[in-house]
């Protein structure tokens, strides 16, 4: 293996809350099907808005069979079920890998908030008597990583990577590098989070929540809408997978990561503008060749307006010609799991051929002035696909997938 | 492929704030224990590795201190000695793209604790969105790359107990893999109350009881019950060899080989059966130019389940050259600091390469005859080596191992 090594997407599973599975997530991305619904997992009646983006419709134990679905939190729940269903969607037989050449790289925001949570009102019911192990030993986000290889009987390189909001793609960049050092044959990649509280009430305290609806780059935008979900990718290289003649739904041609440096919290855009640049030079394309751009596209008044500048400056005259896109309108913004699902939506662009719509976007924003699919999905051909996220810490990340083409065996 | 050439450390723990006094400290068998403050407030008397009296504006001057939680701060004060020793001024920081890659367990549970305990009491609408910024992962690693102007590649790695190592290796992958020219790479972890009783109702530190009387914890010793916690941050400036050598950098050591893996959380209630970290052990020496290491920094904290497996990892991986291969660890005298840890004991094997001295292991008396190898017990112990294996274990089966060379390796 070496830095040149091919490495493709060959399993995709989705746990999101307008489908479990890649297929029920697909047909409903491109039906533009929302996800967003009145707040279950918590009372919302201290606060001043209730909706939110839950997999209402998840039960963890159709996918958790090795281990005690009990014995664990909701994301690596969803982790583990976005994990078989990728593992499932790539035909490959669990005893037909190596243990210590399997690897699993998982994003988060907030790993597993519900144990502190808990921690933390037993502590302020004065019942701190009642906090026991299971703190230590279900809270710390690298159990999300932890409790899917223990799940799948994988032993190789294993972590979780939290950065934030952009986790899933920083997991996918990670695992790219994995696989072309040599170090593991497979890798399951993604992001998980699951509803929490703490960033709830963070959201909402920063009146970045939308009422009614997450309408990214409409002129009426109010906000975003808190998520949750997982999904995983399954790499391994190009060369692997034409062995066991798996489908290939795209490669992962190139990736960009960088840092602001300037803000935790609100975007700056040149940051996101090298990211996106790195990308484009790290899978030898020019900005003209990229044929879709899943936007991070929040919903909220900074992001969508800094976004749109950042993807002119980094696209220059091929900015007004690529279509944009924000899933997060159907989905709301699943935190760490948001760029996973994103990247899994990126790979189907590719391997389908059509572009998932913003939905709910109506009115044109002066300052958001590009292509951004609004309302209704398209069927064009797509070579390649940018994958966009930005995270508190002024993390970003873009991903860039192409279609796959092999030369003839 | 690009060499990975160490070009300065920074670190500060319960011992100290410069490298070769920590070192001092260890080979004078001085422990950092003592009652611990931070908290005591909330929880009453403990006992730990305590940074004590830790003075951030003696290391990061005048400017506003409040967005940076304990995690921050430690993690800040620590890059600013690295990238000090490194020779990297406040212009030449702003002239290149530094990247910056950060191990840790929980960042700040107490940040994220009181940021909801205070919503939770008060209501919503009285959280604080400045504290908001500091509740996901990765914080420390954003308010880091804001105070050094970090723009490079900004990524935060969780694996529990590894994570400071694992940030490390992951960083040398990404010189590597020619993502990067200048990284600092290294862990953080902060004591609080949070984390304190999580570890404490787990039954993992070796306190018998809450205030309790303690005796210390005892590394690799047949009577050994378990861990006192630490805390601290450690960094180190990793750089390609052609762009360290451009700046005229000095090269105080390489990071030679890397390997991960991982074992069930089934597997790791047992002292036998499948180790993993064996395999990272050999991964790690197979992808190192030279296998010839003088010593092993492992990562035991007195653990009766965790030191065994490392023991064992140890003795199979390296085999009959285990005679010649003295063993030792610095959790004795500094506890287990989770995410710093790792970065901490590398920097630990350097400075003992450096200072062709091994520090002895704090607590260990008898040492359990069935891990056979030749542990540093009472004084310090001669080495004539120019590189050394550094070994890390999670108790959630995560694991990795580094070769790391001295400034003649």
């Amino acid at each position: 293996m070496d830095s040149r090594t091919r490495v493709v997407v060959t399993g995709l599973g989705t746990v999101t809350s307008i489908g479990i599975g890649r297929e029920a997530f697909w047909r409903h991305l491109l039906e533009g099907r929302s996800g967003i619904g009145p707040v279950e997992s918590f009372d919302t009646s201290r606060y001043q808005v209730h909706l939110g983006g839950e997999v209402k419709a998840f039960r963890a134990e159709g996918f958790v069979r090795r281990l005690d679905p009990a014995s664990m939190g909701r994301a690596s729940q969803l982790a583990i079920a976005a994990a078989r269903l990728a593992v499932a969607d790539a035909g490959i037989g669990l005893d037909a890998i190596d243990p210590v050449r399997a690897g699993v790289s998982i994003g988060t925001t907030s790993g597993e908030p519900e144990w502190i949570e808990r921690f933390d009102d037993m502590e302020l019911g004065g019942q701190r008597d009642r906090i026991g192990a299971e703190f230590l030993n279900r809270y710390p986000c690298h159990v999300l990583a932890a409790n899917v290889a223990s799940e799948l009987g994988f032993r190789g390189v294993n972590l979780v990577i939290p950065t934030a909001c952009a986790a899933g793609n920083y997991a996918l960049a990670h695992a790219l590098d994995t696989i072309r050092s040599g170090e593991a044959d497979v890798m399951l990649a993604g992001g998980s989070d699951a509803f929490s509280r703490i960033t709830y009430t963070g959201f909402a305290r920063l009146g970045a929540i939308a009422p009614e609806r997450c309408q990214p780059f409409d002129r009426r935008r109010r906000g975003m809408i808190p998520g949750e979900g997982a999904a995983v990718l399954v790499l391994e290289p190009l060369t692997r997978a034409l062995e066991r003649g798996a489908r290939v739904y795209a490669e992962l041609a190139g990736y960009g990561l960088s840092c602001d440096a300037t803000h935790m919290t609100a975007p700056q855009g040149d940051g996101a503008v090298r990211a996106m640049q790195t990308a484009m030079r790290d899978a030898g394309l020019t900005p003209d060749r990229i044929d879709y751009v899943s936007a991070h596209g929040t919903g909220t008044t900074a992001n969508d307006r800094v976004e749109t500048i950042a993807v002119k400056q980094a696209f220059g005259a091929a900015a007004a010609g690529v279509p944009i896109s924000s899933i997060k309108s159907m989905l709301g913004h699943t935190m760490g799991a948001a760029s996973a699902i994103e990247a899994a939506a990126c790979a189907l662009a590719v391997w389908d051929d059509h572009i998932p719509p913003t939905i709910n976007l109506e009115e044109a924003d002066p300052e958001c002035d590009l292509d951004y699919v609004p309302g209704v999905a398209r069927a064009v051909p797509v070579e390649s696909a940018m994958n966009n996220a930005y995270a508190f810490g002024g993390n970003n990340a873009s991903v860039i997938f192409r279609k796959c083409r092999t030369p003839a065996p | 492929m690009t060499g990975v050439v160490i070009t300065g450390v920074g670190a500060i723990c319960a011992l100290g704030d410069k490298p070769p006094d920590i070192h001092r400290a260890l080979c004078e068998a001085r422990a950092g224990f003592g009652a611990g403050t931070v908290f005591s407030e909330q929880a009453g008397s403990y006992r730990a590795a305590e940074v004590r009296a830790f003075a951030p504006r003696d290391y990061l001057g005048p400017r506003n201190l409040r967005p940076l939680d304990r995690t921050g701060q430690l993690a800040a004060v620590a890059a600013e000695l690295a990238l000090a020793d490194g020779g990297w001024t406040p212009g030449q920081r702003e002239g290149r793209e530094i990247g910056l890659v950060l191990g840790t367990t929980f960042c700040s549970a107490r940040t994220i604790g009181e940021f909801d305990r205070r919503a939770m009491r008060e209501g919503p609408e009285y959280a604080s969105p400045l504290d908001f910024a500091n509740t996901v992962i990765n914080a420390a690693a954003g308010q880091v790359a804001i105070w050094h102007r970090l723009r490079g590649v900004n990524s935060t790695i969780s694996t529990g107990g590894a994570s400071g190592l694992h940030a490390v290796g992951y960083a040398a992958q990404l010189i590597r893999a020619g993502r990067e020219t200048a990284l600092i790479a290294g862990g953080a972890e902060e004591l609080c109350f949070e984390s304190y009783l999580g570890f404490l109702r787990a039954g993992v530190l070796c306190d018998p009881a809450e205030g309790g009387p303690a005796e210390g914890p005892r590394p690799f010793d047949v009577r050994r019950n378990g861990c006192v916690l630490g805390e601290g941050a450690g960094f180190l400036v990793l750089e390609a060899e052609e762009a360290a050598a451009a700046r005229g950098a000095r090269v105080i050591g390489r990071i030679a080989g890397f390997g991960a893996a991982y074992d069930s959380r089934q597997a790791m209630e047992r002292a036998d059966g499948a180790n993993a970290l064996t395999y990272a052990i050999e991964r790690a020496l197979a992808t190192s130019a030279t296998t010839e290491i003088g010593a092993v920094m492992a990562s035991a904290s007195g653990s009766p389940v965790l030191d065994a497996r490392e023991a064992t990892a140890i003795r199979e991986a390296l085999g009959a050259r285990r005679r010649r291969v003295p063993v030792t660890t610095i959790k004795g005298h500094l506890g287990e600091a989770q995410g710093a840890s790792g970065a901490l004991q590398t920097i630990m094997m350097l400075a003992s390469l450096q200072s062709r001295r091994l520090p002895p292991i704090g607590g260990l008396q008898q040492p359990d005859a069935h891990f056979d190898l030749d542990f540093v017990t009472g004084a310090p112990r001669p080495l004539e080596a120019a590189c050394g294996l550094v070994t890390s274990l999670a108790r959630e089966g995560n694991c990795c191992a580094l070769v790391v060379a001295g400034p003649t390796g």
